[in-house]
């Protein structure tokens, strides 16, 4: 079998890693958006919610980072 | 690039070096900092306490007072009654300033750049207490044994167990999730640690290699990064304290079918209701 390049597979994981939380993100960011469209009087809580449920999502692509990074 | 890093290895280690021993205990540059930092925080409290008065005078102690305040409605937002958003508010006020302290702690400039000659080479002198592993474990340790503390004294051993088991705990299907949620005690304990760690030693590891890779223009290419960093050490120290305060109000709480809200009425100036109450 074939040696695959190790900064390929880095690549990838940085790839396909990135993924779910730029759709977690995304759908975060539109339905905060929408919510405050909505109703914009509740803008400050819906933000702090927001913010809370970006940074769960966001610890998802920092693992990703972390494995990549600290693997040689 | 990769293959650079492929070859050197992680810039910034994954375990904190030990600088120097006291007996056969390894103290470690993260652990040095960590008290450091522990110490700065207790000053800026003391100082701005000195200066508090009724009429602010001193803009400084002002701004602490107002991140107590920006605590305290977080707590009694989530909690029952004033009072115990009161009890518990020291807890929180402690873990935000200090995880947000160890979080920016780590981008002065300086902190990982100075080294310290040791018998095993060289070693940075200084390193960001929230970027060790065995740190973030610690405070996510102290955060679920406080709210079992608590949850015990509240509601005693019966009761507290009662949240797990409900009241039939021979019953197999309660039985079965009374112990996924015992183990999900365990599990939070790994989450809160793993994610604090991770964002933040991500984040360090990250600025090393954006910075590497531009090369002379490092000054440039570091600065969003840098930026983005200080955004997620208040929001990595906020989410903590925001899933303590949940953690505990949730093991505090009494069963909703005996509300205890005399002692809210005392307290209320009508302006910070906690959301329970409306819904009731």
């Amino acid at each position: 079998m074939q040696q695959i390049d190790p900064s390929l597979i880095k690549g990838l994981t940085i790839a396909i890693g990135a993924i779910g939380p730029a759709l977690g993100v995304g759908l975060i960011g539109a339905s905060a958006v929408q919510s405050i469209g909505r109703n914009p009087e509740v803008q400050g809580k819906v933000l702090s919610a927001a913010f809370i449920m970006a940074g769960l999502v966001d610890a998802v692509l920092a693992f990703v980072l972390l494995i990549v990074f600290t693997t040689s | 690039m990769l293959e650079h890093f492929a070859a050197n290895g992680p810039s910034v280690p994954l375990a904190a070096e030990p600088i120097f021993h006291v007996g056969p205990l390894a103290v470690t540059n993260s652990m040095l900092f960590g008290v450091i930092t522990g110490v700065l925080v207790l000053v800026i409290f003391i100082i701005a306490a000195r200066k508090s008065t009724l009429k602010p005078k001193s803009k400084f102690s002002f701004a602490i007072e107002s991140l107590v305040e920006f605590l305290l409605n977080i707590a009694v937002e989530n909690f029952s009654t004033r009072k115990q958003a009161y009890k518990h508010l020291p807890l929180l006020i402690t873990l935000f300033t200090f995880i947000l302290f160890a979080n920016l702690s780590g981008l002065i400039p300086g902190v990982g750049t100075v080294v310290l000659a040791t018998p095993d080479g060289q070693v940075p002198l200084l390193r960001a207490f929230t970027t060790d592993l065995n740190g973030t474990l610690a405070l996510a340790v102290l955060t679920i044994v406080t709210v079992q503390f608590y949850a015990i004294k509240e509601l005693g051993i019966v009761g507290h167990l009662k949240h797990y088991f409900t009241d039939k705990p021979w019953n197999p299907i309660n039985l079965f999730i009374g112990l996924i949620e015992v183990m999900g005690e365990f599990i939070r304990i790994l989450t809160l640690s793993m994610r604090l760690f991770g964002v933040i030693y991500a984040g360090e590891v990250l600025l090393h290699v954006i910075g590497e890779i531009a090369g002379n223009f490092g000054w440039a290419a570091t600065t969003p990064v840098y930026l983005m960093e200080v955004f997620f050490s208040v929001i990595q120290a906020y989410l903590f304290v925001m899933l303590t305060t949940v953690y505990l109000s949730i093991a505090t709480a009494h069963n909703s079918d005996s509300p205890e809200h005399e002692d809210y009425k005392d307290h209320s100036n009508a302006t910070v209701k906690p959301a329970t109450d409306v819904i009731k």
